[in-house]
């Protein structure tokens, strides 16, 4: 039996194999296994030159293998994927960015732009002219003529292409066939890739592209022993527009980046090691061409991708508001461009930013004492109102009553005065409480016919914070100080009670450097309308593709941070190796139809398994050899730890940053996760049922030292294991299908046999 | 010791003095050298010339010994030269005999001037004294009162004031003027423990195996560190905080030098007087975890050094495990529940925390009026409901509504007593029971009742709505009033335990029986485990209406506390004791709850506040009292040069680091493998415990102040000074350039020091006048009321 199982072929190369070159090249003599009669039938030239370790009939096999299991994938992913008609999730979002980019109009999303672009041209290519919104989860394509079955197929087709790369990845890093095959089923039929790659959403693409990434670095690895040759500048710039196009995808991306920046990192630690005997010179070639394939070329990529982002999206649109005014100017139609110079004596409406409402007043007065028992001033009430109303006009006046500069143009920093139209009063803030903040104060008005004592409780200096020097209508943000008191005019979303209309409560606040302080000066009425006309200019303006690049980008850094409005479905990072919580994306009442996004639960949950070994095996065998043990045999050891301990790598590194992250998670943030977990698992199991391992694997180079050819050998246990990991896989993925693809409607019962965790909220469970 | 004659400094690839070879060299250097009598070889300012002789005795001796950590660690960091040379002039000799003392000493001196000179300048209470001393008063007056600090520190704060002869009746209110009270003495009791940071500093660096200047200079920053200087002045934790650490800093480094001679006499005092120190310094504050992770760390590492040494007999190895255990925390944990066991013996009376504790602890304090409670609860008794978890808090409600879900009164649970606890049983209108039917009925095991809220008349409600937080679970609201009919107001008693020497007869009594609240509809349990509620609900605990029907979870259990009843005669007066270890794990539950709500309030800007970011380079000052032009004005301010010299070594630090570690990727020896192991050791130690202090910060939603970064500067500083030394006692630094470098280096921070002198001693007259050239960074707010707004 123990022979049986240690059938290692070892074959010396000798090193003068080819002394007329004097080189040592690739040279194997031919191998076969014992077990593989056919071959070692052929077997008559030892001593001649082959390419790879694997005999040709593993090749055919593996050929098969990876055709049956693509042809898999693109029926999972393409089955019934007509249904539902109806947007699903957060298509929602990312149908309508395809929309907006076949109008050309701009938008605002905090991904980057690649994959919405991608599904844009699918749609240009289909004849989609982007007309329909995707506004609700439910809406019908059918009757809005939407050709969404070609813009699924787009991110159908590239989620079935994942699993070849996932089964060739592992081919390449030396796994046998039954290894990468296990990784490849579980892939295939897991329900969350399945339900996640099939409908129009981004992450089909982030996770394709990842695995081109880590694909493309495997084969670049592999040929490291011959650098600077043409096959390793190109899987090199292979793996750098990768890495690009991952990150182009979404901002994820760079947990693409960081897992391979950690090996060429670690690689180029190993360069260093005087023992390789690069010169410094050879050391910073390698170095620079680093820099080149896997730095300048991403760059490079990446912000092409934006540039033709800009190109397309010329067209004012939803996003203008995210942007600043300079930006907005670049777009035609926008309304920045009609912006003109407020001038002393104009009715002006003023509009909080943040909040959208205008600066109001109404004849109505503060109630004088308040539920909790605090005491107003009673005086006017200046709110904070949503829609379009006489009572938001304000006259703007010079705090100087000798020199009232009467159609002269308003500067930043000048001191104004506003008169409610209205009512005739004065806008003033003074030391009271707020109606509902204590911290700030109130802001009312008084009469114009009063004596003066006031003034200065009324005078306000205009700061700009954005627009020039000049206060234009649109185009200025401002913020307006109080001269007195030292506080800024500021709103919040907080409703007034019954007394103040439900309007919105304005205050004036403590802390200038919040910007929420911000309004603007919406439009001009009255007095000056007819000069509108005049003043206007309409001209597009231009602005270098770096600046619009630098400033998109930042906004998309902090709005993406800034989503943390809690969710019902969003869930913590520690929960989704685990799969405590799902994702309901879609459902229809009258059929009862849903669908629900869960991972493949037996599935994930001996991946998670396989991950636990992974820890506990690498931790057993740090301890041995510390103690002078060598538990593992040294190939065994090199495999563990650079191919599966690569893949463990990506994992760690695609899901231990969402901890550090504020935001509103997501199960379906696991995905790129996911992958590498179903990676390590395979490596795991031929970890534990697999003799050996095949190598060498990697391409030998001039001075490659002669290596010692092995062989695995795949005992019957190990199938057998297999197909049972696969068998309960398939049987968990079958029994959740009805949830994933959301073609059937399961009964109650049924839908409460389905909830293996008590936190899976289904609909229809009752 | 080497010297630049003797080593070739970058010796090539194949050299035969290769690194391979280096530690036995060095150790057959060190032995032969200290044989040899030319002292012009030797560096005076090599590594620690400041160890007392006896103990280089007892290097040599275990030089051969067989070495648990290889070459490497076998001295910890280092060993000191053993000879130095003395000057013919007796008095230069006498102090370069006894510099080892004289040196700590005038720092100690000079340390205790500057804290306690003019300590009563100001009359008022300054900042969070308000909080400190008032605690310290409740010590005296033996008030059982709640705060999210463990007790040490305040009863220390307490011992201050009871030796002073206070007598606790001050109130402390935020800037009252102090009446007549020896508060100076307390303060000086402060300040004597921020004072003894200089010398421990001093020591420590000694410790690192830093040469006698950078001793010095290390003891220097901290000495005139204004930051130090004045928080250290008044009466706060955070003096004895920051000196229990740097004392556990010390401690470590003292027992990781002793590591060449284990389970020797220094080794077992060194190591236990480590884990008295953890255990002090996290009875003060929880930040002393921090500095424990750092004693943490070091001893997987020293553990894991010892494992790998296979000469090592594995009853050795063991040993080096138990008593690590015993010592490190066993030790400390006997030390914080001690500090516990005082803090309840001390506080005897009824007083201001009582609510955050389990009813039966509260109603075995004096003056404690539990006793009168009417002993069964019937309907129509008025009552407060206690929860039974671990830091659990009484059923509450409020005008206030919830601003999501079914937008009705919000119910929670409170830690405070207040009118709004209180509850009126009621019959469940289902059961169409009248209510005042003269006899009162008594409660059993399975009535149906109606909890009436006193204050607002509304009932307790549960429905098919999700609760804020915990959204898994049912909203608990309150809803409707008497005239009312909703069948989800009423609630089931399941009476579940009886704590207390009556038979177990389903009936319902005041304090000792525990029951369960079941919703009749819904038939969820009642539940608060601890989850604060956001800024809307004042970051009280969430109540739920819990579907999972975990009959065993204690925050599903319920008591009645305080119970009025007019009807039925007063209870007896029984009292039951609590238990010790129960109420030691409830108050550090309650406590761990009260810290998770202290989080900023996105609303409400808070002034003092400041983000971590903003310390390393001191971009934030901190107000610690009013700013009016006649007061005497204190401003939390660090010293820059200390304070951005520190930051800077760091990267200075990280970058030597990286460099060296490159080049020996490259066979380059820059430094001796003995120097790389010392300079590794040293700096893994003050980066890691930097790191350790500061980084959580930037991690945890707590609000956060400037003062938290003051533990973590103490590493930096160190740091500073161990970075100069390495620098400047490189061959080829002349001693001329060492001692200009060390010359600039005290001066400025001393300069600095003298300079912003009024900002830690107090501005007199308005701040405009005088602190205008003090104004070196725009974002400090000590002349401007405004609030910072940059981040570094």
């Amino acid at each position: 039996m123990l022979e049986d199982t240690l059938r290692v072929q070892t074959i010396y190369i000798v090193a003068t194999a080819s002394e007329s070159t004097l080189r040592q090249r690739s040279t194997f003599p031919k191998h076969t296994p014992p077990t593989d009669s056919n071959a070692s039938a052929t077997e008559d030239a030892p001593k001649k030159v082959i390419k790879s370790v694997f005999t040709s009939a593993e090749k055919t096999n593996s050929l098969i293998a990876l055709a049956g299991l693509t042809a898999l994938a693109i029926i999972s992913r393409f089955y019934k994927i007509n249904e539902p008609d109806e947007v699903v999730f957060d298509e929602v979002h990312f149908g309508k960015f395809a929309s907006y980019y076949l109008r050309g109009s701009y938008f605002f999303d905090v991904h980057p732009p690649l994959a919405k672009m991608m599904l844009a041209a699918m749609g240009y290519f289909i004849g989609y002219d982007g007309h329909f919104l995707f506004d609700n989860i439910g809406d019908k394509y059918n009757d809005n003529n939407v050709p969404y079955i070609g813009l699924r197929a787009l991110p159908a087709f590239l989620g079935a292409m994942t699993v070849p790369l996932v089964y060739m990845t592992m081919r390449e890093a030396g796994f046998p066939i039954l290894t990468c095959a296990l990784a490849a089923f579980f892939v295939i039929f897991d329900n969350m890739l399945v339900t996640q790659t099939r409908l129009i959403l981004l992450d089909s693409m982030l996770v394709f592209f990842m695995m081109c990434s880590i694909y493309s670095y495997v084969r670049f690895y592999k040929t490291r022993n011959n650098p600077f040759t043409l096959k390793w500048w190109s899987w090199m710039i292979a793996t750098g527009v990768s890495i690009a196009l991952t990150t182009s995808v979404k901002m994820v991306g760079l947990f693409t980046v960081a897992t391979i920046g950690v090996a060429v990192i670690w690689d180029l630690w190993e360069l260093l090691d005087i023992r390789r005997r690069l010169t410094m010179q050879q050391f910073m070639n390698h170095f620079y061409a680093r820099a080149i394939g896997l730095i300048l070329i991403p760059v490079v990529v990446y912000l092409f991708w934006f540039y033709v982002h800009f190109a397309i999206l010329t067209n004012s649109g939803p996003g203008d508001d995210f942007m600043s005014t300079e930006f907005q100017e670049t777009l035609k139609g926008n309304t920045m461009a009609d912006g003109i110079f407020v001038k002393y004596g104009d009715n002006i409406t003023i509009r909080h930013k943040d909040t959208s409402v205008y600066l109001h007043s109404h004849e109505h007065n503060y109630p004088l004492r308040y539920d909790d028992g605090r005491i107003s001033s009673a005086g006017q009430q200046v709110t904070g109102y949503s829609h379009e109303d006489p009572n938001n006009l304000w006259q703007i006046y010079s705090d100087n009553v000798e020199n009232t500069k009467i159609g002269k143009q308003v500067k930043d920093k000048d001191v104004i005065r506003l008169l409610h139209v209205a009512t005739s009063s004065w806008l003033l803030a003074h030391d009271v409480a707020s109606p509902t903040m204590t911290t700030n104060e109130e802001i009312t008005t008084y009469s114009i016919n009063e004596d003066g004592s006031r003034f200065n409780e009324t005078t306000f200096q205009i700061i700009l914070e954005s627009g020039g020097d000049k206060l234009r209508t649109m185009a200025s943000n401002f913020k307006l100080l109080h001269q007195s008191t030292k506080v800024a005019i500021w709103t919040h979303a907080h409703k007034l009670p019954d007394w103040g209309f439900e309007q919105q409560e304005i205050n004036g606040n403590k802390n200038l450097v919040q910007k929420s302080n911000l309004w603007l000066s919406d439009n001009i009425e009255g007095k000056n309308a007819s000069e509108i006309d005049q003043e206007s200019s309409k001209a597009v303006k231009t602005r270098s593709f770096i600046l619009k690049f630098l400033e998109l980008q930042g906004k998309m850094i902090s709005h993406n941070a800034g989503l943390t409005d809690s969710h019902p479905y969003q869930s913590s990072p520690i929960e989704w190796p685990f799969l405590v919580k799902g994702i309901s994306f879609w459902t229809e009442n009258e059929t009862r139809k849903q669908i629900y996004l869960v991972g493949n639960p037996l599935g994930m949950w001996i991946a998670v398994a396989s991950l636990a070994v992974i820890i506990g095996v690498s931790g057993a065998d740090l301890l041995s050899r510390r103690r002078g043990f060598y538990p593992l045999n040294q190939d065994v050891q090199k495999r563990f730890y650079y191919a599966t301990g690569f893949f463990f790598i990506g994992w760690i590194f695609h899901y231990i940053p969402f901890f550090l992250m504020g935001r509103a998670l997501f199960l379906h943030h696991y995905m790129p996760a996911l992958v590498f977990s179903y990676m390590v698992l395979a490596a795991v199991h031929g970890f534990i049922f697999i003799e050996g391992v095949d190598g060498p694997i990697s391409d030998a180079g001039p001075e490659t030292r002669p290596r010692q050819l092995q062989r695995a050998v795949v005992p019957v246990i190990a199938y057998a294991s297999g197909i049972i990991l696969m068998a309960i896989h398939l049987g968990s993925f079958l029994f959740f299908a009805p949830l994933s693809y959301g073609t059937s409607a399961p009964s109650v019962a049924g839908l409460a046999r389905r909830k293996f965790l008590p936190q899976w909220d289904y609909h229809f469970a009752k | 010791m080497y010297t630049s004659e003797n080593i070739k400094r970058r010796n090539p690839v194949g050299s035969s003095a290769g690194r391979d070879q280096g530690p036995q060299q060095q150790q057959d250097d060190h032995y032969n050298n200290s044989q040899n009598q030319n002292r012009a070889s030797v560096d005076p300012y090599g590594p620690n010339p400041l160890k007392p002789a006896f103990q280089h005795q007892q290097h040599q001796q275990h030089q051969h010994a067989g070495t648990a950590y290889g070459y490497r660690d076998y001295y910890g960091f280092g060993y000191a030269p053993s000879r130095r040379e003395y000057s013919a002039n007796k008095y230069i000799r006498f102090y370069q005999e006894n510099d080892y003392i004289l040196i700590p000493t005038l720092l100690t001196l000079v340390s205790f001037w500057t804290r306690f000179r003019d300590i009563k300048s100001s009359d008022y209470v300054v900042w969070d004294e308000a909080h400190f001393g008032k605690f310290g008063s409740y010590y005296i007056k033996g008030d059982f009162y709640f705060d999210v600090h463990p007790p040490l520190g305040k009863m220390l704060v307490g011992l201050s004031g009871a030796l002073a002869g206070y007598d606790g009746s001050f109130a402390f209110d935020s800037g009252a003027k102090y009446p007549d009270i020896n508060y100076g003495f307390m303060r000086i009791f402060n300040a004597f423990f921020g004072a003894i940071m200089v010398p421990l500093a001093y020591w420590t660096a000694q410790e690192l195996r830093m040469s006698q200047a950078a001793c010095i200079f290390a003891a220097v920053l901290v000495l005139f560190d204004n930051a130090y200087l004045t928080i250290s002045r008044f009466i706060l934790l955070d003096s004895m905080l920051l000196s229990a650490t740097c004392f556990v800093f010390f401690c470590l480094t003292r027992f990781r030098n002793e590591r060449h001679d284990p389970f020797s006499l220094d080794w077992w005092l060194w190591l236990a007087m480590t884990g008295v120190a953890i255990g002090l310094v996290s009875s003060i504050k929880w930040v002393g975890l921090f500095v424990t992770a750092l004693v943490g760390l070091n001893t997987i590492e020293e553990l894991w050094d010892l494992f790998g040494d296979l000469s090592l007999p594995k009853t050795t190895y063991i040993k080096h495990w138990v008593a690590r255990a015993a010592c490190l925390i066993a030790l400390p944990f006997s030390v914080y529940v001690a500090s516990f066991a005082l803090h309840f013996a001390i506080l005897q009376n009824s007083g201001p925390g009582d609510a955050q504790m389990s009813s039966l602890f509260q109603a075995g304090l004096n003056f404690n009026d539990f006793r009168n409670n009417p002993l069964y609860v019937a309907y129509g008794s008025k009552v407060s409901i206690k929860n039974t978890g671990y830091g659990g808090g009484l059923l509450h409600s409020h005008v206030q509504t919830f601003p999501e879900g079914s937008g009705q009164q919000q119910v929670t649970c409170y830690h405070h007593k207040d009118n709004n606890n209180n509850w009126f049983i009621k019959h469940a209108k289902s059961e169409g029971v009248p209510e005042d039917t003269g006899s009162p009925q008594i409660l059993r095991h399975g009535n149906l009742i109606r909890l009436g809220h006193e204050q607002t008349n509304r009932s307790l409600h549960s429905h098919r709505v999700k609760a804020p937080v915990t959204s898994a679970q049912y909203e608990v609201s309150g809803y409707g009033d008497d005239s009312t009919v909703d069948a989800n107001d009423e609630w089931v008693i399941e009476i579940v335990e009886e704590n207390s020497h009556h038979p177990k007869d389903g009936q319902l009594r005041s304090l000792s029986t525990t029951f369960r609240l079941r919703h009749r509809i819904l038939g969820c349990l009642l539940t608060a485990e601890n989850i604060n509620l956001p800024q809307w609900g004042f970051r009280q605990i969430e109540v739920t209406c819990d579907t999972r029907n975990r009959t065993n979870s204690p925050h599903s259990l319920w008591n009645i506390e305080q119970h009025w009843n007019d009807k039925l005669p007063a209870g007896e007066g029984t009292l039951y004791k609590s238990k010790f270890w129960k109420d030691f794990w409830h108050l550090n539950v309650a406590m761990m709850t009260s810290n998770n709500a202290l989080i900023p309030d996105p609303d409400k800007e808070d002034v003092l506040a400041s983000n971590p970011s903003q310390w390393p380079l001191l971009a934030v000052g901190l107000r610690m009292c009013g700013w009016g032009d006649d007061a005497v004005k204190f401003y939390l301010l660090g010293n820059p040069i200390a304070w951005w010299g520190g930051t800077l070594s760091l990267g200075v630090f990280a970058f030597t680091v990286c460099y060296y570690i490159v080049r020996r990727q490259r066979k380059f020896q820059d430094v001796t493998p003995m120097e790389w192991d010392q300079f590794l050791a040293a700096g893994k130690l003050l980066v890691g415990g930097w790191f350790l202090h500061y980084i959580p910060f930037c991690i945890m939603g707590r609000v956060t102040y400037l003062h938290h970064y003051f533990p973590a500067l103490y590493f930096s500083l160190l740091l500073f000074s161990f970075v100069i030394d390495h620098f400047v006692n490189r061959p080829g630094v002349s001693s001329k350039v060492r001692n200009v470098v060390w010359a600039v280096a005290f001066a400025a921070v001393t300069f600095t020091f003298f300079f912003f002198w009024d900002v830690s001693y107090g501005i007199r007259g308005p701040a405009a006048e005088t602190m205008k050239s003090r104004q070196w960074r725009g974002a400090w707010n000590i002349i401007d009321d405004h609030k910072p707004n940059t981040f570094i």
